[in-house]
């Protein structure tokens, strides 16, 4: 037996000074700050584009000044580019990525989580799926025009076909995380096999979808140049490779930026999506 | 009365051998009862209870409640997870609501109910949190609200409690037995716990590993003694108490020894 010295409880003593605060050290970045860090960067980049430019260290056939890239901006948004307007151009570009993103997931979806749920779907279409999606769509455009002509439908198919995959894998994962207690909880509650489906698998394989949709987008922009190749006369992606024809690479850079901007603005959005529909990621 | 007779479970190794898991295993949960299975790991008790729950198919043997026949999982049996199984995107009062949402229950009937289930368990303040805001404990309480919403005729329990810090299952057991006393409803409860399994059953089974079996069974009484006095502390430190739990270390103590020497 040990004695007991003292078994008054301790009370903190009265202290003056602030106290020093102390944390443990993290490994890796884990969540410091890198916003500024980004930030100064993106200044600087810019800046030694400006430097290059103006200095003459390239040729300016090559390397516009960014003041004539903005300058361009101003210039194709008046008097549009190639017999269309920017906003055209824009316009014809979202809604093949809009409607092709609509198709994929609207079959991509049921299609992944059948797969994740059914032996004989899983059987029957992973040899078609793993074949193709690693095949990169400028490998099978000739195929698309061959076959579907060189109007919107062959555009949009690529879209599709290149963003189908990555949503029905994600949702097929989504299945496949699925715990067998949450299943079995729910059975135990009374569940029907639709309540489970709907109450249970589908929220289950919500945030491995939207991850799913995340990359599709990043693919479709990809993808959509490739798209745009088919004997078009709208879209960026027209725009850039007719830009590129005639040396214009003011030009070429407006679209890049146009691509860039709305690249950041599709996956800023899919994030506040899952940050309203899945708050709960990587939380429990 | 939910009988279990002649329970056996054999299981297909991955390496083609074949696991007997539970062997010839029979007992009843009488009204009122709560008979805990106590095992080491591996003594097929969490294979007992997935087969009373109806998650899995029994080799040989027959298990009835109240005279109908178990074969699959139902709400007429509420099952406790080791680790809770909670929905992560429903907060807590729609969590212990989903059973009788799936029994088609309107969404005001519904939460009325789990509301009175919340109190129940103490958790009425946190009845719009969600269950990645909740401790373990809380969220066991959650888990048992949740199970008992169907009115099951049966709880029960894998382990409930195994994974929570010693206090909070203190109080946890005790909290336990408040809602037994007051819902009448039988509990088959598994743990690994000596001190547990004495202090929350009217029946223990003793199991021990390979072949699961059962190899000692006590009626016990300490449960009855604490939903009547609520004095723990002294029903911990009374002699009958702590000798039975001698007694049964060294049964499980004897089991594990006989099983290295076989």
């Amino acid at each position: 037996m040990s004695d007991i010295i003292e078994a008054r409880p301790i009370t903190a003593s009265q202290r003056e000074a602030e106290p020093k605060l102390v944390r443990m050290p993290s490994f890796g970045v884990a969540d410091k700050p890198t916003i500024a860090i980004s930030i100064g960067a993106a200044i600087a980049c810019l800046g030694l584009w400006w430097l290059v430019s103006r200095l003459g260290l390239v040729s300016h056939l090559f390397l516009p000044r960014p003041d004539e890239v903005w300058t361009q901006i101003g210039v194709v948004y008046r008097d549009g580019y190639a017999g269309a307007s920017l906003s055209e151009h824009i316009f014809a570009s979202l809604f093949r990525i809009v409607v092709a993103a609509a198709i994929a997931i609207v079959v991509g979806i049921p299609v992944g989580l059948l797969m994740g749920l059914n032996r004989w779907a899983k059987g029957i279409l992973d040899t078609p799926i793993e074949f193709y999606w690693p095949l990169p769509p400028l490998s099978y455009l000739p195929l698309m025009i061959i076959w579907l002509g060189i109007g919107e439908t062959s555009k949009i198919t690529l879209l599709v076909l290149a963003m189908f995959a990555p949503i029905c894998l994600s949702a097929q994962a989504g299945v496949r995380s699925l715990p067998l207690e949450r299943v079995n909880a729910a059975r135990s509650l009374g569940a029907s096999r639709l309540q489970l489906f709907i109450s249970i698998v589908l929220p289950s394989a919500l945030p491995e979808i939207l991850t799913g949709v995340r990359i599709a987008f990043g693919i479709g922009w990809g993808t959509l140049v490739a798209a745009e190749l088919i004997a078009s006369t709208r879209g960026i992606g027209f725009m850039i490779m007719s830009a590129s024809q005639f040396l214009a690479t003011d030009v070429v850079f407006v679209g890049i930026g146009i691509i860039a901007i709305c690249a950041f603005a599709f996956t800023a959005g899919i994030r506040i999506l899952e940050a309203v529909l899945v708050p709960w990621k990587g939380k429990l | 009365m939910l009988q279990v007779d002649h329970a056996s479970v054999f299981f297909a190794a991955r390496d083609g051998r074949t696991v007997h898991a539970l062997d010839r295993v029979s007992f009843n949960i009488p009204e009122r009862g709560i008979v805990v299975a106590l095992g080491a790991s591996g003594c097929g008790k969490s294979t007992l209870l997935n087969a009373i729950a109806g998650f899995l198919p029994l080799s040989e043997g027959t298990i009835t409640l109240d005279g109908r026949s178990v074969s699959r999982p139902g709400a007429d049996r509420g099952v406790v997870f080791q680790k809770d199984s909670l929905l992560p995107w429903k907060s807590v009062v729609d969590n212990v609501a989903l059973g009788l949402q799936f029994a088609g229950l309107g969404r005001r009937e519904r939460r009325d109910r789990a509301f009175e289930l919340l109190r129940l368990v103490g958790l009425t303040d946190f009845a719009n949190a969600f269950p990645y805001e909740l401790s373990g404990g809380m969220r066991q309480r959650v888990g048992i609200a949740r199970a008992l919403a169907p009115d099951p005729d049966i709880l029960l329990m894998d382990e409930p409690f195994g994974a929570l810090d010693s206090l909070t299952r203190e109080q946890m057991q005790e909290l336990l037995v408040s809602v037994w006393a007051r819902t009448d409803k039988r509990i088959f409860f598994i743990t690994h716990s000596i001190e547990e399994a004495l202090f929350l059953g009217t029946e223990l089974l003793v199991m021990s590993p390979r072949p699961g079996r059962v190899v000692a069974r006590f009626e016990l009484d300490f449960v009855h003694r604490f939903a009547a006095s609520g004095d723990t502390k002294s029903i911990l430190a009374s002699p009958e108490f702590t000798n039975l739990r001698e007694e049964i270390r060294a049964i499980l103590h004897n089991a594990d020894d006989f099983r290295s020497a076989a």
